[in-house]
């Protein structure tokens, strides 16, 4: 017989959310100081809700003199971003230490490259005067289409365009805009190295298993203490760590565009809460029809979300693989 | 299905025979190309693509309809409707 629970809204939340932190903790000392044999963290402080979660953590598990806070903003940044991530490191007492990475990435001609592409959709679109973001088509979650990617830019008057973006350009303006995050984590391994500290990875349970992460860039750490927690439980994580209220009520946002962008609508297509609980159906096999009576909703809409997280699953496995070593030279 | 649809089905079979990324003997005109896992995300861009430089036709928002990329015949038939 099944010990599986029914189906509820509330099945992903943590009953004991002191136990978790402490069970974190634990693994996070354990980990890093047993078995990377590392003196303390580094943690990349967007002021956001995960990093500053796993930022948290880090100050728990190494105490403020062994953790350093690096922000590391370039010139589309969202001015809040730093605010928050000072406002996080002084709470905890920890060091923060800021790196403009601006320059790095026009030397990588990350903008140059990206601004490229766009132009190429929209002839007028000039950096100065337009900001630019690319989003995910709404209708495509709840159908059997893949998504397809649009480009928006916005001038200075709030006046916005949209267009269906085409592959070469799609791929041209992500693999421009991924400098960012590479550049971001060559910056914390910078300081990890010089510390002789590890390199704390924030991505949470959706961004591991959906995709959502650099290969190499965001997904490029020593540990990723969140990495198997639901949205909604990294939240219940912050309020009991004393993450700060102002980064607990933002919205998560990419800060990657120059243009203001939630995840919702670069990649996730459902507010979280929502995508937690479709999420922890589909991987615990709940069946299509159980979890549209609980979420109220058609079971043809619930079969369609489920086919896109499989879809998701499988198109990004790519970014989780190691590299494919077993080539000439294995044990017989 | 007009003479001129299946004209362009046989230039889409080409082409999604050429592209997919599974069983490709197993593709009928009316396979669900999407559903069954023979394009993915990317495919679906590349598709699009082909379909504007191959037919010259523009794909819209409204476009992006299940019935429109479905099949083989589905994307044949939308094909020859923005033609027209």
């Amino acid at each position: 017989m099944s010990s599986k629970k029914p189906f509820s809204k509330d099945i992903i939340l943590l009953d004991d959310v002191e136990a978790v932190v402490n069970e974190i903790i634990n693994k996070l000392q354990k980990d890093v100081l047993r078995n990377l044999k590392r003196l303390g963290a580094i943690v990349g402080t967007s002021g956001g809700i995960d990093s500053s979660v796993c930022f948290a953590l880090s100050a728990k598990a190494f105490g403020p003199d062994k953790v350093v806070g690096i922000m590391m903003p370039e010139k589309d940044s969202s001015k809040d971003s730093e605010a928050l991530a000072r406002e996080l490191t002084a709470k905890f007492g920890v060091m923060a230490i800021k790196e403009d990475i601006t320059d790095a990435l026009a030397g990588f001609k990350c903008y140059e490259r990206r601004d490229e592409a766009v132009r190429h959709v929209f002839p007028i679109y000039d950096p100065k005067s337009y900001k630019m973001k690319i989003g995910i088509k709404q209708s495509g979650l709840s159908n059997n289409l893949p998504p397809l990617f649009t480009l928006t830019i916005i001038d200075s008057k709030g006046k916005q365009e949209d267009q269906i973006l085409p592959v070469k350009d799609y791929l041209q303006i992500v693999a421009a805009s991924n400098f960012k995050q590479r550049c971001r984590m060559a910056t914390l391994y910078y300081h990890a190295e010089a510390l002789h500290y590890a390199v704390i990875g924030t991505p949470n349970k959706h961004e591991q298993e959906q995709g959502f992460f650099v290969k190499y860039g965001d997904g490029g750490a020593d540990i990723m203490p969140i990495g198997n927690l639901y949205k909604s439980q990294v939240y219940q994580l912050a309020e009991y760590l004393g993450v700060p209220k102002s980064i607990i009520e933002r919205t998560p946002t990419t800060d990657t565009y120059s243009a203001e962008q939630t995840q919702e609508e670069f990649f996730f297509q459902l507010p979280f809460g929502l995508m937690d609980r479709y999420w922890y159906g589909f991987e615990n096999d709940y069946s299509p029809e159980e979890v549209a009576e609980v979420m109220d909703e058609p079971v043809d809409k619930v079969k369609a979300l489920f086919g896109n997280f499989e879809r998701k699953k499988k198109t990004t496995e790519y970014l989780r693989m190691s590299p494919i070593r077993d080539y000439y030279g294995l044990k017989v | 299905m007009t003479e001129e649809t299946i004209k362009i089905r046989d230039k889409v079979k080409s082409y999604v025979l050429q592209a997919a990324s599974a069983d490709k003997e197993k593709i009928k005109d009316t396979s669900l190309i999407f559903k069954e896992g023979y394009f993915d995300s990317m495919g679906f861009m590349v598709l699009i693509s082909f379909l504007e430089e191959e037919f010259g036709i523009k794909t819209n928002d409204s476009d992006l309809l299940e019935e429109n990329f479905e099949s083989i015949n589905a994307i044949s038939e939308f094909v020859a409707r923005k033609s027209n």
